[in-house]
């Protein structure tokens, strides 16, 4: 192992450590092992992300509630010309999923969603419940007013009168008024007509998770087969398993296309100048030692990993391929004269710098960045130990060809003039004024929406045909009991009501239009009492019915019972409504949502919060809007804590390097200005992701500074940095093709800027060889050395 | 166009008689079934009339009597215009019951008008799926009979019966409770045209 085959009673020591290191990493495989036997414990929710104190737990409980739905069910609506035919294929095909367990039901014939007639559940309730409207006719004229229309009702042919129970049809005019499902049943099928169109309406509950990799390729290829059986048939699909599913495919996709792509332009790259396929696997030993180092530090320190920490750490491990590959460079060109310590002071320089970034995130009050920076850091240290303690050892076979390379591509890339400190200020500066004038940012939600277009639209017109709407605004209204928690609802809805009057273009779903408070529903029933005297009496004496009719329905009031939260969440109507209520609280209150469709407008946000506002116990909560807030939380945090770790770092280099800390700041702060500068003339909006990318580039880009300015007059320096560019380049930069939003924006930024880090180093390179600090230094490590060999 | 369906009806006339003449009068009758009777209605496009509909309710014994007048069109609609005791226009397409002031009312009762439709427009295979039918008569003197198959609806209605000739004459609908809703179909005349 040993390239110089003796072994200095040093170099035993550095043996020892290389040995220890392995055993501490044993240990992390080990423990990880035992940690992850139950799988990953990884978030996956946004909102895990942000400060705990910042996450209100009712909140997040009223959207996994509101969410359900759309989780564990699915919704296919099918168009065709031979419709019946059409779904019932579609129908049985799903059905086979139910008997192969992939789906719990599956409900698209007429009778799968029968409910019994509201009429026969709705009985004794209905002289307690009264719309507003019945309310204001009764107050105005004692209900007079309502005898013509009670008349008419009783001789229409479709009405089912009933003179003794209800008279007036008091429970036809408040059922038009709850929510009703717009699907229905027609050529026994479950239909829904909508613009003109009649759509087969089937829907599948899942029999475990949307994310299940076996059941989204039954239902796809059932779906597929469908569709190539019927190609006349337009279905349109609902649910986060097909948006599941469509992420994995892509990211399938994606993986054989762009991943493929820069692994090969990697090995190639590689192969090309080391002439060796080792170096390969010597380039992912200290990648995957840091990212197990990491894995397990993190996951012990907090016990939960977020996917998204996941996979922007590893990301971000990727700086290491630095570390290796300096190493390796200078070990193919000097051969057996190569010694560590040449390299070491950079090397560790190089870590410090890019960990004092990470320990800047860490010190932030958002746990995601907290894990990420943490993630990073543990996994850089890792990386680092591993190059050091192990790669030396490992065996490289130098070829002549990379020096000879090495040699010519230095040659090649002398500029003929360099860049003047006072220009390349100039020049910063005005990138930073174009920055401040032009650049825009974007937090919205659909950065995180991997979904491909035409599920987006399926989507949408599936919400719209069913005048659906996805859950995402609501009002959260909280009260100490269900009685007070009512009259909270009932002064909502009014408020409501009247702005809805007033030309708001919205609708909601409120339990409180549905269960009116017992004040409110002993109120309704004296109403009744008032409505049954005298005009009951006219009603039946132009209905020609008998008089003593009159009594036996005054009769049916005197046991009415009270509707309760409880009775009405247990109809089949109250049913649906059973997503809006989240029942009693930790701190134990009782609380619901009010759930707002319609228009979406900033002024109709604004109105909303005014609305409650002006009311205790009832906050108005946008998803879209928080998780586009906590996006942007995230966003400036990062920025902020990015700064100050540019300020720290710039610090540590001054201190070392003093005059000529501005070329080994340069590359990574000019490549960073050059990147935003790009964004902002061409109108790409600044977002958590790119953000993070420029993380990476500030990393690469340090090191880059850093070896340029020790290493001035070294050939295989260069080569190190160009190999490090140029791989991280296709390991990162190749991501700006992909499809995912995220992804998109991390890769743009690490192909803008790891291009530009490569663009800047040769123009600010010193002419002179080593900093003076460094200077005096140079023979002593050299006389070491010597005295290793 | 009058001319091809003046000659369409022609064709059809002088094969009905055709088949008249040649088979004796059990036959006939045993040629009759619900097919040829949906034919023979739905050779008038539309149609108007006056009706009576009297509500039989069991528990009180009395019931709710009415009259007016209404218009038919296959396939759309029918406007039934109440007179008697009130007046109100109550129009059922298959989407859904809308009266005067234009509501919908009652909620579901699209169902209810589809039905009403489908039984005005005899149009059995509809039917068929949710009703036991069953023909009785001759094509001047036919009875059908319809019963729920599911249980769901058979709670609701017990039996429709319906009667007619030419057109339909009588229809009958009776409930679990023994309510009875009969509706009778007089002084009907086909529409001038296909328009409504």
């Amino acid at each position: 192992m040993n390239a110089s085959g003796e072994r200095p009673p040093r170099d035993t020591a550095w043996r020892w450590l290389g040995w220890l290191w392995l055993g501490v990493l044993t240990l992390c495989a080990v423990w990880l092992g035992w940690m992850l036997r139950h799988g990953l414990p990884a978030d996956t929710d946004l909102t895990a992300l942000l400060p705990a104190d910042r996450q209100v737990p009712l909140v997040e409980a009223a959207d996994r509630k509101l969410g359900e739905g759309f989780e564990d069910r699915f919704l296919i609506l099918l168009r065709a010309d031979d419709r019946v035919a059409a779904t019932q294929a579609l129908g049985d095909a799903l059905e086979t999923l139910v008997d192969g367990r992939q789906l719990a039901r599956v409900d698209w014939r007429e009778l799968d969603l029968a409910d019994a007639d509201p009429h026969d559940w709705m009985g004794p309730w209905r002289y307690r419940l009264l719309t507003p409207a019945w309310q204001q006719a009764i107050a105005r004229d004692g209900g007079e007013s309502l005898v013509e229309p009670a008349l008419r009702r009783l001789f229409s042919p479709a009405a089912r009168p009933d003179p003794v129970a209800d008279p007036f049809g008091l429970l036809d005019a408040w059922l038009a008024r709850q929510p009703q499902s717009p699907i229905d049943a027609a050529d026994g099928l479950l239909t829904l007509d909508a613009q003109g169109q009649h759509y087969s309406v089937l829907i599948g509950r899942l029999a475990g998770s949307p994310y299940a990799l076996p059941m989204q390729q039954a239902l796809h290829a059932t779906l597929e087969r469908f569709q190539q059986a019927h190609p006349e048939a337009q279905l349109l699909r609902s649910g986060l398993v097909f948006h599941a599913a469509a992420g994995a495919r892509q990211a399938r996709h994606e993986m054989s296309t762009i991943g493929a792509a820069s692994l090969l332009g990697v090995l190639l790259i590689i192969g090309f100048v080391f002439r060796s396929p080792r170096v390969l696997a010597q380039l992912l030993v200290p990648l995957v030692t840091g990212s197990l180092f990491a894995l397990a530090l993190t996951l012990g320190l907090f016990g939960r990993l977020h996917l998204l920490t996941l996979a922007f750490g590893a990301s971000l491990i990727g700086i290491a391929i630095d570390y290796v590959l300096h190493l390796q460079c200078d070990r193919a060109i000097h051969g057996r004269a190569f010694r560590l310590r040449r390299l070491l002071p950079s090397l560790t320089l190089g870590l410090i710098s890019s960990v004092i970034a990470y320990v800047a995130q860490a010190l932030t009050p958002m746990p995601g960045l907290r894990q990420m920076a943490a993630f990073a850091a543990f996994g850089l240290i890792g990386a680092w130990l591993t190059v050091v303690l192990w790669l030396p050892r490992f065996k490289l076979h130098a070829s002549p060809f990379t020096a000879r390379l090495a040699e010519r591509w230095w040659r090649l890339c002398q500029p003929r003039r360099r860049l003047p400190p006072w220009l390349a200020l100039v020049l910063a500066l005005g990138l930073i004024v174009l920055c401040t004038l032009r650049l825009t940012s974007d937090d919205s939600l659909a950065l995180l929406n991997p979904s491909p277009a035409a599920l987006m639209h399926d989507e949408a017109q599936v919400q719209q045909l069913l005048d659906r709407d996805t859950g995402s605004r609501y009002f959260l209204v909280r009260a100490d009991d269900t009685q007070a928690l009512l009259t909270r609802l009932a002064a909502l809805d009014q408020r409501l009501d009247r702005a809805i009057a007033a030309g708001l273009a919205i609708d909601y779903q409120s339990l409180g239009r549905s269960v009116p408070s017992a004040a409110e529903q002993d109120a309704n029933l004296a109403r009744v009492r008032t409505l049954y005297g005298a005009p009951l009496e006219s009603l039946i004496q132009r209905a020609g019915l008998p008089a003593d009719l009159a009594q036996a329905a005054r009769a049916r009031l005197d046991d009415a019972p009270r509707l309760t939260l409880t009775d009405w969440l247990a109809t089949p109507l109250g049913q649906l409504q059973q997503r809006l209520w989240l029942g009693q609280t930790e701190s134990g209150e009782v609380a619901t949502s009010v759930v707002v469709s319609g228009a979406r407008s900033a002024a109709i946000a604004d109105q909303l919060s005014a609305i409650a506002n002006a009311q205790p116990g009832v906050v108005y909560v946008d998803r879209v809007a928080r998780i586009g807030t906590l996006l942007g939380e995230l966003r400036r945090h990062t920025a902020a804590w990015i700064a100050a770790a540019m300020a720290l770092m710039t610090l540590a280099l001054i201190w070392r390097y003093r005059g000529r800390a501005w070329r080994v700041v340069a590359p990574p702060f000019g490549a960073t200005l050059i990147v935003l500068a790009v964004f902002a003339l061409t109108g790409v909006p600044l977002n958590i992701f790119n953000q993070l990318g420029l993380l990476l580039v500030l990393g690469i880009g340090l090191d880059a500074g850093i070896f340029n300015v020790e290493y001035a007059r070294q050939p295989s320096a260069w080569l190190a940095i160009t190999l490090s560019t140029l791989t991280s380049l296709l390991a990162f930069g190749m991501l700006a093709f992909s499809a995912t939003p995220a992804l998109h924006y991390l890769g743009l930024t690490c192909l803008i800027g790891l291009a530009s880090v490569w663009l800047l180093v040769p123009w600010v390179r010193p002419r002179e060889p080593a900093s003076a600090s460094n200077a005096p230094k140079a023979p002593k490590a050299h006389s070491e050395e010597n005295s290793h060999a | 166009m009058p001319q091809p369906d003046l000659a369409h009806r022609a064709h059809r006339l002088l094969s009905l008689l055709l088949a008249c003449l040649c088979l004796a009068a059990p036959l006939s009758a045993y040629a009759f079934d619900l097919a040829t009777l949906q034919q023979r209605l739905a050779q008038t496009p539309s149609l108007a009339g006056k009706f009576t509909q009297q509500r039989r309710l069991a528990d009180l014994g009395t019931s709710l009597d009415s009259s007016g007048n209404f218009r038919f069109v296959r396939g759309q609609r029918v406007v039934w215009q109440l007179e008697r005791p009130v007046e109100e226009r109550i129009e059922l397409t298959p989407e859904a019951i809308v009266n005067g002031s234009g509501d919908r009312t009652p909620p579901g009762g699209e169902q209810v008008a589809r039905l009403f439709l489908q039984l005005l427009e005899g149009d059995w295979q509809a039917l068929a799926s949710r009703f036991e039918i069953a023909l009785a008569g001759d094509a001047e003197a036919w009875q059908v009979t319809l019963t729920p198959k599911a249980k769901a609806l058979r709670e609701r209605i017990s039996s429709i019966a319906l009667d007619g000739g030419r057109y339909i004459d009588h229809l009958t609908l009776r409930t679990p409770g023994g309510d009875t809703l009969a509706v009778r179909l007089y002084d009907q005349h086909p529409l001038s045209g296909d328009a409504p």
